[in-house]
This record gives C-alpha cells, sequence and structure tokens, in this order.
C-alpha cells in the first residue's frame, strides 16, 4: 500500500489518460461474467501469435483460433492438455507425456510458447502439456501450419502461444477444485495496479493420486504426483512511450514412481521420486520512438532440470538414477515499422544459445543460433491484406536454413473472405537426436543420437554386447534438418452475427523426418536405436467450424461443431503399394496376398474422421453450463500382418467419444462450478491408457475487485 | 525337442522319397511342403547375469534331407543353416558346397521362376545371400514389443548344394506359428516355412 501510495503523488494526466484506457478494457472484460463464453471468439479479438504484433483475429490471412478465458471457465479445465483436447483437429497423443498433435504431426513440430517465449524441456520430443496450468491464461492462441518464418525450429505444424493475464487491474481471487482421483487444485491470484506499476502474482497447487487400470501388476498406470506453479509479473510504465515487463515462472513437480522389474523370473519392485523442475525469466523493454518506430528489447532465460531417483524395496539398493539439465537463453530485438498506412514491416534479430546436460549425455553439449528475420504486410485495398516474411537461421552445428512464408486474404464480400498461405517450415534436429547416449537399465535397449552411434556400437561390439548389426551407421550420412512445405487455403463466412463458419484445407510435404530405428540387436534381446531421416511424408485434410448462437431472453445457447479429416501417408509405402510391391499375411491362415492401394491407412495415429460439439449455456441470475462431446475417429496403432504398414482393421483403435459435461452459477463474488469429465466413462486401458474413466469434480471460487472509480481519485 | 526333430527329419524324408520316385515322362506338378518348428539356436534358459542364453550352434538344413547333424557342418550335405535370424547357404566364405539365393519380392504361389534379373548369391563374410537387419532381408523387428516377424511377399529362391532349385518363404520365427504372439510366452527361433523343391534342375515351379 505504501508503494501505491508513492506512485500515487506522481500523477500525470497521460497516466490517467492510460488509466481510463484500462479502466475502459477491464471493465468490458469483466462486465457479465455470465456473458456467452462462444462470443468471445468473435472475429475483432486481437491476437498476437500469427505476426508477432496485435492484429484483429478475424482480418489474418493464415488459420488462427483463439481460446478465450471465459471458454476456458466454462469447461473448468485445468490444464492446458485438458483444454486443447476439445478443440478441432487437435488431439492428445501419449508418448513420454501428453503432446498435442496437429494437422497430423507428432508433438515434436508443435511450438510451445508462453507470451512469446518458448517453453523448454521434451522427452521423446513430447513437450507434457499438464505442466500448464490454465488459471491465470487470459487466451490461447493457434496458429497451424508452419511460422518457421518468424519463430524458426519447431513451428513446422503449428504454434499454440499461451498468453497470461496482464498486471492491469487490482484484484484478488481464489479457487478450489476438488474431484475424482483426489485431484485437487487450489489457485490464487493477486494484482496491484496504478499508474505506472502493475503487479500480479499466480500462484497454484495441483495434485491427483493418479489410477490404476491394472491393479494386478505393481505400479499405477498414472502414479500420484503434485506439482506446484508460480508466475509473477510486472510492469511498468515509464513514459508515455516506455514500457518495461518482467515475468516469471516456476513450476515443480513430484511423482512418485513404482514398477515391477522382472529379472531371474522374479518381479523385485522399483520405487522413487521423479522430479521436475522449470524456471524462466522474461523482460521486455518496450519503446516507441515515434510514430513510425516502435523498438522491443527481449531478454529470456529458462531451465529445465528432472531427476529420478529409483530404488529396489525393501533392500533400498540403488536401481537407477538419471538427470537432465537444459538450459535456453534468447536476447532479442524486434523493431515495428509503420511506412505507412498501407505498409508496416517488423524487423527482428536475436541469438540463442541452449545447453543440455544430462545422465543420457557424454558431456555438456551445447548449441548457438543466430537469426534475423522479416515481415511485411501491406494492404493494397481495403479488401486485401498481403503477408510476406522470412527468417535466416544461422546454426552452430547444422546447414543454415531460410523459411519464408507468403499469405494473403480478400473480403470478397461483407460475409465472405477467402485466405491462402505458402510457408516453409523446419525443425532442426535436436540435442536428444543427436547426442543422446542413454542405456535403459530397466528394459535393457539403448538409444544414441546420431554422433554418438558408431563410436558407441563399435564399444559394444568389442564388449561382445552386440548380437548382430541391423543397419550399418556408415551408410546413414549426416542428420539433416527436418522441413516441410505447406499450404493452406481456407474462407471465412459469416452471414449474420450469430453465425459464423471458417473452413480451411492444408497440405504438408514432408522431408526427412527423423525417427527412431533400431540399428543392431544386443545379447539381451534388447535393441541399439538411434535416429534416422525417414524421407518423405504428407499430411493433408481439411478442418470445417462453425458456430451458431441463439437468444432468447435473458437466456443464450450457442451450438459449435467442428470437423477434421487427415491422411498422413508415408510416400515411399505410396509408391511401393501403387507398384504393387506390398503384401500382408494373414496371421491365422499364413496366406500370403497383395495389398491393395485402397487398405493403405497412412501413417499410425492419426485418425480420419474427428469432430466435436460443444453447447454452451448462460442463462439469468449468473447460470451457465457446458456440454461437450470429442469423436475420434479410429486410428492405428500397431501392424499385425507382417508388413509394417497400416492396412488392416484389426490394426486400429476403435474410434470413441468423450463427453464432459460441467454446470455453475456465479454471485457477485462467489461462484460454484460442478461437472464430470468424460461422462459416460469410456476406457480403453490397453489402447489409451491416459484417457481416464469418469472423473466428477466441484469448483467453488470467490474474487475481490477493486473499483475502478476508486483507482481514479 | 530332441523328437520332434526326428520325427520331422521322418516327416521330409519319406516326403522327398516319393516326390523321388516320380520318374515318368510327364512332369508332374511340383508340390509345396511344409516344415513346423525347425530349431533355430533356441534360447535354453537364461545365464548368471539374468540374460536368455542360447548354445550358439546352427541348425543344418538339406531339402533332400531335412535337418543334418552339425558334424557334417564342412560338407555338402546341407543346404542352409539356421541360427536366430541368420540363414547362411552352403556356398561362398559359410560353406564349401556351391548352394546360393536370392530374395524376391512377391507372391509364393505367383512366383514361376528365377527372374534373369535377380542372380543367385553366395554368402561373402557379412554380405550374406539371404541378408539379415530388420527390414534388409526376410524380417522385422518391432522394437515397441520386441516381435520378429517375417515380412509378407518375400520369397527365397535356393539353390541346393545338388544344383536344383528351390523356392521358400518363412512364416513363423516363434513355435507352433501362433497367429498372435507373445514374447513373454511363445518361444522364439523356430522356424515354419513352406518351399517347392524342383528336383530337375531347373527353375520351373509351376
Amino acid at each position: 500500500m505504501a508503494m501505491q501510495q508513492s506512485f500515487r503523488k506522481n500523477r500525470k494526466v497521460a497516466v490517467l489518460g492510460f488509466c481510463i484506457l484500462l479502466f475502459q478494457l477491464t471493465e468490458s472484460r469483466s462486465q457479465s461474467p455470465s456473458a456467452d463464453p462462444m462470443r468471445e471468439d468473435s472475429l475483432a479479438e486481437m491476437v498476437v501469435t500469427a505476426t508477432r504484433s496485435e492484429r484483429q483475429l478475424g482480418a489474418l490471412p493464415m488459420p488462427v483460433s483463439v481460446i478465450s478465458k471465459k471458454q476456458i471457465q466454462a469447461m473448468g479445465s485445468l490444464r492446458l492438455n485438458d483444454v486443447l483436447a476439445e478443440q478441432t483437429g487437435l488431439f492428445m497423443v501419449n508418448d513420454h507425456g501428453n503432446g498435442v498433435q496437429v494437422q497430423g504431426f507428432n508433438p515434436d513440430y508443435t511450438l510451445i510458447l508462453v507470451d512469446g517465449e518458448p517453453l523448454i524441456g521434451r522427452t521423446a520430443g513430447t513437450l507434457e502439456l499438464s505442466r500448464i496450468s490454465v488459471g491465470n491464461i487470459k487466451q490461447i492462441e493457434i496458429v497451424k501450419g508452419p511460422s518457421s518464418s518468424l519463430y524458426g525450429s519447431e513451428a513446422l505444424a503449428g504454434v499454440i502461444n499461451i498468453i497470461t493475464e496482464n498486471p492491469n487491474r487490482t484484484f484478488a481471487e481464489g479457487n478450489l477444485r476438488y474431484g475424482g482421483n483426489q485431484t485437487l487444485d487450489v489457485a490464487g491470484m493477486a494484482g496491484i495496479k496504478n499508474k505506472k506499476l502493475g503487479v500480479n502474482v499466480y500462484a497454484n497447487r495441483y495434485s491427483s493420486a493418479g489410477y490404476d487400470f491394472s491393479p494386478e501388476t505393481i505400479g499405477n498406470t498414472v502414479s500420484p504426483f503434485q506439482n506446484i506453479t508460480l508466475q509473477p509479473r510486472l510492469s511498468y510504465q515509464f513514459s508515455e512511450r516506455t514500457r518495461l515487463a518482467v515475468s516469471s515462472r516456476f513450476f515443480s513437480e513430484n511423482q512418485e514412481n513404482a514398477f515391477g522389474v522382472t529379472e531371474n523370473a522374479q518381479v523385485r519392485l522399483v520405487e522413487g521420486p521423479g522430479k521436475v523442475q522449470d524456471v524462466s525469466y522474461n523482460s521486455t523493454l518496450s519503446h516507441t520512438v515515434n510514430s513510425y518506430l516502435k523498438i522491443h528489447a527481449r531478454l529470456y532465460h529458462t531451465r529445465y532440470h528432472t531427476s529420478t531417483s529409483l530404488n529396489y524395496q525393501p533392500e533400498n539398493q540403488v536401481y537407477d538414477q538419471t538427470f537432465f539439465r537444459q538450459n535456453f537463453t534468447r536476447p532479442e530485438l524486434l523493431t515495428e515499422w509503420t511506412l505507412s498506412e498501407k505498409n508496416l514491416l517488423t524487423l527482428g534479430t536475436g541469438h540463442i544459445a541452449e545447453a543440455v546436460e544430462a545422465t543420457r549425455y557424454e558431456q555438456k553439449q551445447t548449441f548457438q543460433t543466430n537469426y534475423l528475420f522479416f515481415q511485411y504486410e501491406w494492404f493494397p485495398t481495403r479488401s486485401v491484406h498481403v503477408i510476406a516474411g522470412g527468417r535466416y537461421d544461422a546454426h552452430s552445428a547444422y546447414r543454415n536454413q531460410f523459411s519464408p512464408k507468403l499469405s494473403a486474404s480478400w473480403q470478397v464480400t461483407e460475409k465472405f473472405m477467402l485466405r491462402g498461405s505458402a510457408g516453409v517450415g523446419f525443425k532442426a534436429p535436436d540435442f536428444r537426436q543427436l547426442y543422446l547416449n542413454f542405456n535403459n537399465a530397466v528394459a535393457g535397449y539403448s538409444v544414441f543420437g546420431a554422433l554418438e552411434l558408431a563410436p558407441n556400437l563399435e564399444r559394444m561390439q568389442a564388449a561382445e554386447q552386440i548380437l548382430d548389426v541391423l543397419l550399418d551407421p556408415s551408410t546413414f550420412g549426416a542428420l539433416r534438418p527436418e522441413s516441410s512445405r505447406a499450404f493452406n487455403v481456407g474462407f471465412q463466412f459469416t452471414p449474420a452475427a450469430t453465425f459464423k463458419t471458417t473452413f480451411n484445407a492444408f497440405r504438408n510435404d514432408v522431408q526427412d523426418l527423423i525417427e527412431t530405428q533400431a540399428v543392431a540387436r544386443k545379447t539381451n534381446g534388447q535393441s541399439v536405436f538411434s535416429y534416422l531421416n525417414i524421407s518423405e511424408v504428407f499430411t493433408q485434410g481439411a478442418e470445417l467450424e462453425s458456430s451458431n448462437r441463439w437468444e432468447f431472453g435473458k437466456s443464450t445457447l450457442t451450438l459449435s461443431v467442428g470437423y477434421q479429416y487427415l491422411e498422413a501417408k508415408d510416400k515411399a509405402v505410396v509408391r511401393r503399394l501403387n507398384a504393387g510391391n506390398v503384401f500382408r499375411r494373414d496371421p491365422e491362415t499364413l496366406v500370403t496376398e497383395r495389398v491393395p492401394k485402397a487398405s493403405y491407412g497412412g501413417l499410425m495415429g492419426r485418425s480420419k474422421h474427428s469432430a466435436n460439439a460443444r453447447l454452451f449455456y448462460t442463462g439469468p441470475n449468473g447460470i451457465s453450463a457446458s456440454l461437450r462431446g470429442i469423436y475420434r475417429g479410429r486410428y492405428g496403432f500397431g501392424d499385425r500382418n507382417s508388413n509394417d504398414i497400416l492396412d488392416a482393421d484389426n490394426e486400429y483403435v476403435t474410434g470413441y467419444m468423450v463427453w464432459n459435461v460441467a454446470a455453475g452459477r456465479h454471485w457477485k463474488q462467489f461462484s460454484v462450478q460442478a461437472g464430470v469429465d468424460n461422462l459416460f466413462n469410456f476406457t480403453n486401458a490397453a489402447y489409451i491408457p491416459a484417457q481416464p474413466g469418469r472423473l466428477g469434480w466441484l469448483r467453488i471460487s470467490a474474487s475481490l475487485e477493486k473499483k475502478r472509480a476508486s483507482e481514479l481519485n | 525337442m530332441k523328437k520332434r526333430s526326428y520325427i520331422l527329419v521322418a516327416a521330409l524324408v519319406t516326403g522327398l522319397m516319393a516326390c523321388d520316385n516320380t520318374e515318368s515322362v510327364e512332369k508332374e506338378p511340383v508340390k509345396a511342403e511344409t516344415v513346423r518348428d525347425l530349431p533355430a539356436d533356441p534360447i535354453t534358459g537364461v545365464d548368471a547375469t539374468g540374460r536368455p542364453a542360447s548354445a550358439g550352434k546352427y541348425t543344418y538344413f538339406s531339402f533332400k534331407n531335412g535337418i543334418v547333424p552339425a558334424a557334417d557342418s564342412a560338407s555338402n550335405r546341407w543346404d542352409l543353416a539356421f541360427k536366430a535370424t541368420t540363414i547362411l547357404v552352403n556356398g561362398g566364405t559359410s560353406g564349401p558346397g556351391n548352394a546360393g539365393a536370392v530374395l524376391l519380392d512377391g507372391i509364393f504361389d505367383e512366383i514361376s521362376t528365377l527372374p534373369a534379373t535377380a542372380p543367385i548369391r553366395q554368402d561373402q563374410g557379412a554380405d550374406l545371400a539371404i541378408p539379415t537387419g530388420s527390414g534388409k532381408g526376410w524380417y522385422s523387428y518391432n522394437p515397441a514389443n520386441n516381435l520378429i516377424v517375417p515380412i509378407a511377399g518375400k520369397v527365397l529362391i535356393v539353390k541346393t548344394t545338388e544344383g536344383n532349385y528351390a523356392k521358400v518363404e518363412i512364416l513363423s520365427y516363434y513355435k507352433g506359428a501362433p497367429a498372435t504372439v507373445n514374447t513373454a510366452t511363445d518361444e522364439a527361433r523356430y522356424y515354419t516355412f513352406r518351399y517347392v523343391l524342383q528336383p530337375d534342375g531347373t527353375s520351373n515351379f509351376q
């Protein structure tokens, strides 16, 4: 309070104006907590991810979608993976964590940002999305298609940017949610805002007892865990033209591991904690030089640490101890030039220093990247918007990469807009793919990065640990970055204020996809794996989203439906099929036949059809409810007829549907919400262990907000 | 296990003798035979460190005589030798004979003759006539479940030490050729394969 008063002394007219502006913004936002959550996703909404500066969602020439805070609240979601799982065209992929599949790409190819800065710490390419609490999120922006022209490596399938609440009001709020599997989420957020200084802090604790689909075996399907998140943000307005924003994020998780290991035909119990810690610091200084030029200087540092200590129990002997430490530092300078009303230019440059140190790496490994990017926006007429951009990445370890992108939109009529974009995306081989040096003591297999393979294989051969070499490393050549060429074409149709339809068709031609391959077999019956460029895959499909709103009296009902059609195929397999060179053997009759072209189901794990339907209701007296159904069509799981491709019905995981429901009531300062996730208790323990059964939950929250008028006193 | 082998050999010999008896001028169509559960250095237990152990010995096979004792390994009396996923031919660096093989893509029944574009090869050190390695030869290995699966549509043409041709399709690597293999319980390193031997010295399999 003392601090607040000292700032009050330095009141200036300009700052007052700023506060009034903020007041207006905040007022319009907090106007009616019971307002229709879908209305937030309006075309006038501002997004930053697509161009790196604020633009109206409806005017952008590339496929962008926004999930608003109100929508997240209406769903009652806690973690990022819960929110993304309900979006059209996005799927949760459970491979060393919950990652997201975008346009048919594995989680490795989607960049995850928090306030524009990348999250690091991927396990086998997957960034665990449940690390991110959604309690302090203002909105989630999703850009599909490559954005390497702005963001460089990893932004190949898309970019998901989590925008957290700005410190722009004085308030305090608390949330408590308890539900099935003893899942407890406690969150609090408070902020102070006066003329120059804005501070807010978000704190969250999330814990669960996990669940077990196979009680007959040792260990849980999901082990008990608890984590905390702390996110302070500060902004300081030096003057009308100069603003400093500083933020930090601290995340720490503990999970209790327990599983059985079979040794000499005896099952032994192994237990121990696994820890994950992820810390980041971000500061941005923005200065408006004049009406033509704005400068943003950013400095970002983040660290990701994990450690696992496993012991045999009850003997308490060491079974395995591992650690992983990664850090990433990036200074960046971004300039926005308003050349004229019709010509905007963004220029940026930066440097990335990355390092990784782990049990699984021989020594500390480092990467350097220098980059330059530009983006030119042109509005030749009132109805046409063209964006041309490109980024040049000079890597310390790979060949340099240029990623151009061109997009354009045309507002054909007031109600109909066409848009299209073409771009290049890339993903550089990561540390793991180059330097991993890992022997799994549990299962007995080994994984080596491309640069570690040859010497380690020689060493293991000398030690007589190798039964036979399946693929000769000397024939591999250097690992290349993965790259794609992508096209997105679509339209947006808004015949009425209450109805909106968007459509986007996409095609991604991908080269040099890196995949793990067994390269040798060990004498213990396990394998040695490494990373290889598996060339040429394509994904293509189309996405349709439509929503309609009905209003009657004080009630609003919004129905939105989404559908995605997807094909993702290996081009080499398609060529072999065309040549009639793919066969399959019936495992019962042992009869071999030629695989017809039409039987090829493409890459494993991709659903050809997926859809969702979501109903949101807001009524009088602060009542709100939502019912969401998410359908995922069948997708390939593994080969069963001796040809390593997806071509038979029994190689698919059956399609399924999950229903989530929530309802609540809001009073002035309190709200109560209850819901059931997975209403009809769909489970598939064998193929979808990450999907828990039916979970009920109850949430209460309270909030206090300082009256805006008092701030102007 | 021994007993099974004897039965196998007996069955083979009977089968082959039946073929040998056809000395008529009119050509009978060659017949497909199936060899079941040919052991290829099966796992015998675990060693002191808990790893699976085996004898490390090849099983020698002749299309004419069936399984041949290991004592005859330095002779012309075998055509193919099996140890785990490795298959040797009695020719080149692997044996004194003049046997060889070549791996073709296609359907067993449709392959009527040895194409001129696919010459018979012999083992040259690590470069085997029947290549080893997942996806490179006759099998693929799935690291997710440790399964060895004979790739569908791979047909071997073998030239025997006697100069005859046989076409071979490997059907299973597990004992009893189970339709669904459980790597924890099903025994690996037992070959089931079918073959057609053309005893007239040509590669006409019609």
